[in-house]
């Protein structure tokens, strides 16, 4: 934006954009604007930079920034310069008084990206008597872990969990704040960037660094999977991200590390909290099939509760679970939670066998991400055979068995050796 | 008890379809809806006004178009919808969006006072779900995440309880109003809209509210109120598919031929899962 002789930001008329309207003359306070060639021009010594014209101009011709206002929250805080941030730091997740696999998934990455930052990995740990993990933490790759030890964090409350990460972010001030995306994860990530006023991308997949502008990139798809966007968060700090669970891969634990674990104080919050009356855990029926290494998902072409009981013998010979499409759960056969799509759950697993799933756009998007993918479909055109890695065209009532006795047959010669 | 749920306009994924060619979406032509869990968010709030009084209001923030979302919703039973449509909200991110709704709820409350949000857990297009505890945080209320099903609402005691999932189970929790919830498909089934219904959702005036009418600052909407850029959009690596096996009556060379083939392609892989298998 130009300046004037007396340092003031001063509005441009962009000629070719003014249509000689003359609105903006009439509306000048300091009487700065004049009509010359049939367009307006602004006089910088004049113009008191009050931007009136910008407001009053229907062709967007005036070239003016106005100054930000006051912030409605954080008021009086002038943000701090990026360069006093400085550090990786993971949310760990704790679960049954144990550090979820993801968060050292995350600690693996955040070790990587910190190395190209020439910076430390920072574990941030709330919870009540979590010693241990603050332990585990440093194996694992953590530089300095800060920890939030209070009973009041024995379950999950948006607000004291949001307000005492926050304040972890404010004292510790690191670049770069991951957490996985379960959903503890997501939602508390969503509280302490609004709360922080920063940029937050969720789900991501692939996160890498601009060295030269110390920028963490974060490649997420988007559209249902099929365009990949790369967002960066330019002039707030952190830069926050949410990572799926089985994404990254877990680094070596090394009970040798050492490493600085610092406890500090629980903020407690004001006003009252939700009250958590009752809690019934889920039976094992619903077991998660996000976190399964191998799943035999049933599709619409299978979708036979006579056949249930072979699907399951397959997924068994691997150490698997079943799961479903869409349609069997409305046909009524397996529960919700078995559900991969969009509507269901996302998942990841190392093989992912198809038992008469066509693959619709929204089944595609909860599972594209598995290591392996097998189809097992009449169709040989349908969706899920084109990107499977291996397809089997045929009967499942055929190919199933066949499969369970060649796999058996190899799991018995494997352990005779 | 006055309800405002919060209302996305997504294109219609069940609409959608991959070009075998290029392995794009095919987007033209796709419909436009209201995100289905929003809509799970509607009726949740219209059966508590059933059961409780008050009214349902709804809003939206989009571009014009996204009025049609609105009328969707208001034919399940929503008494008013907002429309907040201003060429300064274009291009928000998450943070610009929860600050715009946020701003909206408050001006609405000023007038009359709101006691229940209700959102949905996400958009199915973008899957982020950060907006409704966004607004929640924004506003101070109580902040229900992941709600499966609502116990009760005692308007006496100002209280609502709810049942959510979490990890490893489900929680039943008590909250002061006002309150925010993010809902899970799974807490309601819609109703089918009656005729009247749905003839009142086309005929009734909508309020369409910029910036200003809300008291939104504008360097803090639209994509001025965005820290988050996008530096590139590019398409996935190309998933080709891999060897195709023909099982047909009686043969079983193509079972066999699959597991000889991924035997020597990933042996450890299958021998790790064989390991962990029931044999």
């Amino acid at each position: 934006m130009p300046k004037n002789s007396k340092g003031r930001d001063v509005a441009q008329i962009i000629p070719d954009k003014c249509i000689g309207c003359q609105l903006c003359v009439g509306q000048c306070p300091v009487g700065a604007i004049e009509m010359q060639d049939g367009v307006a021009k602004i006089d910088p010594e004049v113009c008191i930079g009050c931007g009136k014209c910008l407001d009053v101009c229907p062709v967007a011709a005036v070239l003016f920034e106005k100054p930000a206002k006051k912030r409605l929250t954080g008021v009086g805080q002038k943000p701090r310069p990026l360069d006093e941030y400085r550090g990786v730091a993971v949310f760990i997740e704790v679960r049954d008084g144990k550090g979820a696999e993801v968060s050292w998934e995350l600690i693996g990455k955040a070790r990587e990206l910190a190395g190209k930052l020439s910076t430390q990995v920072q574990g941030f740990l709330l919870g009540s008597g979590i010693g241990d993990v603050a332990r585990e933490a440093v194996y694992y790759g953590c530089d300095t872990v800060h920890a939030i030890d209070s009973p009041a964090l024995q379950t999950y409350l948006s607000r004291t969990y949001g307000k005492n990460l926050v304040r972890l972010c404010e004292e510790v001030r690191p670049e770069i704040l991951l957490l996985g995306a379960t959903p503890l994860g997501r939602d508390l990530a969503s509280v302490a960037a609004t709360t922080l006023e920063t940029g937050l991308t969720a789900d991501c997949t692939g996160l890498d660094i601009d060295r030269e502008q110390r920028l963490l990139l974060m490649t997420r798809p988007t559209f249902g999977g099929n365009i990949m966007a790369t967002i960066y968060c330019r002039s707030h700090r952190p830069q926050m991200s949410t990572v799926r669970p089985g994404v990254m891969k877990t680094p070596k634990r090394d009970p040798e590390r050492r490493g600085d674990i610092r406890i500090t104080g629980f903020q407690a919050t004001e006003g009252e909290l939700p009250r958590i009356i009752d809690f019934v855990a889920r039976a094992a029926e619903a077991e998660d099939i996000a976190r399964s290494a191998v799943l035999v998902v049933a599709g619409k072409g299978a979708c036979d509760a006579r056949d249930l009981p072979m699907l399951r013998e397959l997924a068994e010979t691997l150490g698997g679970t079943i799961a479903c499409s869409r349609p069997v759960v409305q046909a009524g056969l397996l529960p919700y939670t078995r559900q991969v799509g969009q509507t269901g759950k996302t998942v990841a697993p190392r093989m992912y066998i198809g038992v008469g799933v066509s693959g619709a756009v929204q089944h595609l998007v909860g599972m594209q991400a598995s290591e392996k993918i097998v189809a097992i479909n009449t169709d040989r055109y349908a969706p899920l055979v084109q990107i499977a890695d291996y397809a089997l065209i045929g009967d499942y009532r055929e190919i199933v068995p066949k499969l369970i006795e060649g796999l058996k047959a190899r799991a018995a010669s494997s352990t005779a050796r | 008890m006055h309800i405002v749920c919060c209302i996305k306009q997504v294109p219609d994924t069940a609409q959608v379809k991959i070009d075998p060619e290029t392995n794009t979406l095919i987007r033209s032509g796709v419909e436009s809806i209201s995100n289905p869990y929003d809509v799970v968010a509607t009726e949740t709030g219209v059966r508590l006004v059933e059961k409780h009084g008050g009214k349902v209001t709804i809003i939206s923030m989009g571009p014009p178009q996204a009025e049609s979302a609105l009328r969707q919703c208001l034919s399940l039973g929503a008494a008013d919808a907002i429309l907040l449509s201003d060429r300064a909200f274009a291009g928000a991110d998450t943070l610009a969006t929860s600050y715009t709704l946020a701003r909206a709820i408050s001006t609405i409350a000023a007038a009359d006072p709101v006691d229940l949000v209700i959102c949905g857990r996400q958009a199915i297009d973008g899957d982020t779900g950060q907006t409704g505890p966004g607004i929640a945080t924004r506003l101070g209320y109580s902040h229900l995440p992941y709600v499966s099903e609502i116990v009760g609402v005692d308007i006496e005691q100002r209280t609502i309880t709810v049942k959510r999932l979490v990890e490893g189970g489900t929680e039943t929790v008590q909250a002061r109003l006002p309150a925010l919830l993010t809902v899970e498909l799974e807490l309601a089934t819609t109703r089918y809209a009656s005729l009247p219904e749905m003839v009142r959702s086309l005929r009734q005036d909508m309020r369409v509210l910029g910036a200003a009418k809300i008291g939104a600052a504008v360097e803090r909407v639209g994509i001025k109120g965005s820290p988050t850029w996008v530096r590139d959009i590019s398409a996935p690596p190309a998933k080709k598919g891999g060897p195709v096996f023909l099982v047909s009556g009686g043969s079983d060379s193509g079972v066999e031929d699959f597991l000889r083939t991924i035997e020597a392609k990933e042996p450890e892989l299958l021998q790790e899962l064989l390991s962990k298998g029931r044999a």
